[in-house]
């Protein structure tokens, strides 16, 4: 019974090992062995040692790319994160009527698949006929912006997106901690004479620090391999202004057939995220079991 | 009274009448009038998008570009929709999605549950090195492993969307954090030990006891995996090649790439497509905002 009992756990977690070994552990090594290669897709991956990742050192898309992907990554972190966090904290307003309406709707857009989105705002955003564009001719007499073709538009555009689809998802979690947070700290805050601000950087930030770490670090790794936004809106362009990592590896390996060439941009990226990604986890302690 | 108290603070002085500090219910009406005015923006920005979609389904091709735009349609039709359905394989993307992601949920659900509990309740050598490394998988960008999990199926004959859209991801990290956090605050562990005095099996207690008890949590759990299956595209993008076993999004892709400015016939199908997650959202909201939130809080 007791040998059973200790057996129990591990026959309970043996599920998602066997599939995190097969879908995720032996794809990275094959990844690690299709990186040494050049391979069109079709007989066997001819093995040329380390070309491909100097030559990922030299292409300038691919330096592209990463400069794209970090400015996509600082958006999240600085623009949406924070806006997340100041949505929660205004609907963690005492007494707030209505609550649960706008939480839901500003959740919504994450619940949409990522072709509706692309969609809507290719829409709106068109040159000539685009809803904002119209919208701004009428009101000031200029609506010519370029919002998906022009190079810093084009980013611009993007950023709004993300900013659009995932602050509501992210404001969840910040109103969760908000709620949290012991009332008491507050008016004893306030006795001592903390004003608004003096609070909200003296209690509300350190009672919220877990939750912080875990959204930063989620939306680090969620902006790090952005791909469907700007491959569905955008293409990557125009030129490849808004070309990700993720969609230089796709690029590579299912339009040029350089399927080692894919694989070695793949593993630097996922050295990058999970190197940068543990280093925040540990600075920031998140997802320790107690 | 907590109408009237309203402050754009985080609510300090709020529980209790504190005599000294009243200015700020003076300053309450135009604070209020501040945080509605900017929380009704907000709404607008994130709803008028999608409001202005739905209606445009409605409206003759010719319309849905006038300016100033309408929200109701006017003359309405149901034409797009006919269209749609009557002349694209719609009904067919549409049943590959839905059943592929509620297969998915529904063994992801319950295996994340499983592996959850293990972790929540059970000491076991080599616990805390197990779940880092499954904790760790949450920051493996898929990237890397597109390509190689690609090939891998290809090669072993499996690029079928009845596998390859299912199995690999039936096991998410996040789905085993959440539940192992919703675990440990909502399972005491008397229940636990009733049940083994019972003469329960440890998978017995699971099935019998635990499960139950989870089924708010696995609400959450199973909306978040089926709007992450239903909605993904970049997998399904590689691996289908043949229209007849196109996901949705994919169906829509295509609608949107190979019809140029065909809106009239995408319109209806970004909102067809909606409607099984905005339905399964509104439905559940309750336990995926709370079980969403309930994972990290804690964490």
């Amino acid at each position: 019974m007791t040998s059973r009992r200790n057996l129990a756990p591990y026959a309970f977690i043996a599920p998602f090992y066997v599939l995190y070994g097969l879908f995720m552990v032996v794809p990275i090594g094959v990844a690690c062995y299709l990186s040494l290669t050049e391979w069109v897709g079709l007989g066997t991956p001819t093995f040329i040692g380390f070309d491909n990742f100097t030559d990922l050192a030299r292409d300038t898309s691919f330096h592209k790319a990463l400069g794209n992907s970090l400015i996509f990554i600082l958006v999240s972190l600085f623009l949406v994160v924070p806006c997340a966090l100041l949505i929660a904290q205004l609907l963690n307003t005492r007494g707030l009527r209505a609550r649960d309406l706008f939480r839901v709707t500003f959740f919504l857009p994450m619940v949409l698949s990522p072709i509706v989105i692309a969609l809507l705002y290719s829409l709106l955003l068109d040159r000539e006929y685009g809803l904002v564009n119209s919208v701004l001719r009428a009101l000031f007499g200029f609506g010519g912006a370029d919002w998906l073709g022009d190079p810093t538009l084009a980013k611009v555009s993007i950023g709004f997106v993300l900013l659009w689809r995932w602050t509501g998802y992210l404001t969840i979690f910040f109103l969760a901690a908000l709620q949290a947070v012991p009332r008491e700290l507050y008016e004893s805050a306030e006795l001592d004479g903390a004003g608004t601000v003096r609070q909200f950087t003296t209690v509300t930030l350190p009672s919220i620090r877990p939750v912080t770490a875990f959204v930063v670090v989620t939306s680090f790794i969620g902006a790090a391999q952005l791909f469907d936004e700007p491959y569905l809106i955008t293409g990557g362009g125009p030129g490849e202004e808004t070309l990700t990592v993720a969609q230089f590896v796709y690029r590579a390996a299912f339009e040029r057939q350089q399927f080692g060439y894919a694989a070695a941009a793949g593993l630097v990226l996922f050295v990058i995220v999970f190197g940068l990604s543990q280093l925040l986890n540990r600075l920031l302690r998140i997802g320790r079991t107690a | 009274m907590s109408a009237t108290r309203t402050t754009t603070a985080p609510g300090p002085a709020a529980t209790r009448p504190t005599p000294p500090h009243r200015p700020r219910r003076r300053r309450s009406l135009p604070a209020r009038i501040a945080l509605y005015g900017t929380l009704g923006l907000l709404l607008l920005v994130f709803a008028a998008p999608l409001l202005w979609a739905l209606s445009g389904s409605f409206k003759p091709r010719g319309d849905i570009f006038d300016y100033p735009p309408t929200l109701v349609p006017d003359p309405a039709t149901t034409e797009n929709y006919r269209n749609l359905l009557g002349g694209q394989p719609f009904w067919n993307w549409f049943a590959i999605s839905v059943v592929t992601a509620l297969t998915a949920t529904t063994i992801a659900v319950f295996v994340c549950a499983l592996a959850g509990f293990a972790f929540a309740k059970y000491r076991f050598a080599g616990k805390k090195v197990l779940f880092n490394v499954m904790f760790s998988s949450l920051s493996v960008p898929f990237a890397v492993i597109l390509v190689p999990l690609f090939i891998l199926v290809v090669k072993s004959g499996l690029a079928n969307p009845w596998f390859a859209l299912i199995v690999p991801w039936v096991a998410p990290a996040f789905g085993i954090f959440m539940m192992q956090q919703y675990i440990i605050q909502s399972i005491p562990d008397e229940i636990l030990e009733a049940a083994r005095l019972d003469g329960n099996s440890e998978f017995g207690i699971f099935r019998r006891v635990v499960l139950p008890l989870l089924r708010p949590s696995l609400g959450a759990l199973g909306v978040w995996q089926f709007l992450q299956s239903y909605n993904s595209f970049l997998w399904p993008l590689v691996l289908i090649s043949d229209t007849d076993q196109y996901t949705l999004p994919l169906g829509l892709n295509i609608l949107f790439r190979a019809e140029s400015r065909a809106f009239d016939l995408v319109l209806p199908g970004a909102v067809l497509a909606s409607v099984p997650t905005i339905a399964v959202f509104l439905l559940l909201r309750k336990q995926l905002l709370e079980g969403l939130s309930a994972g990290a809080v804690k964490g």
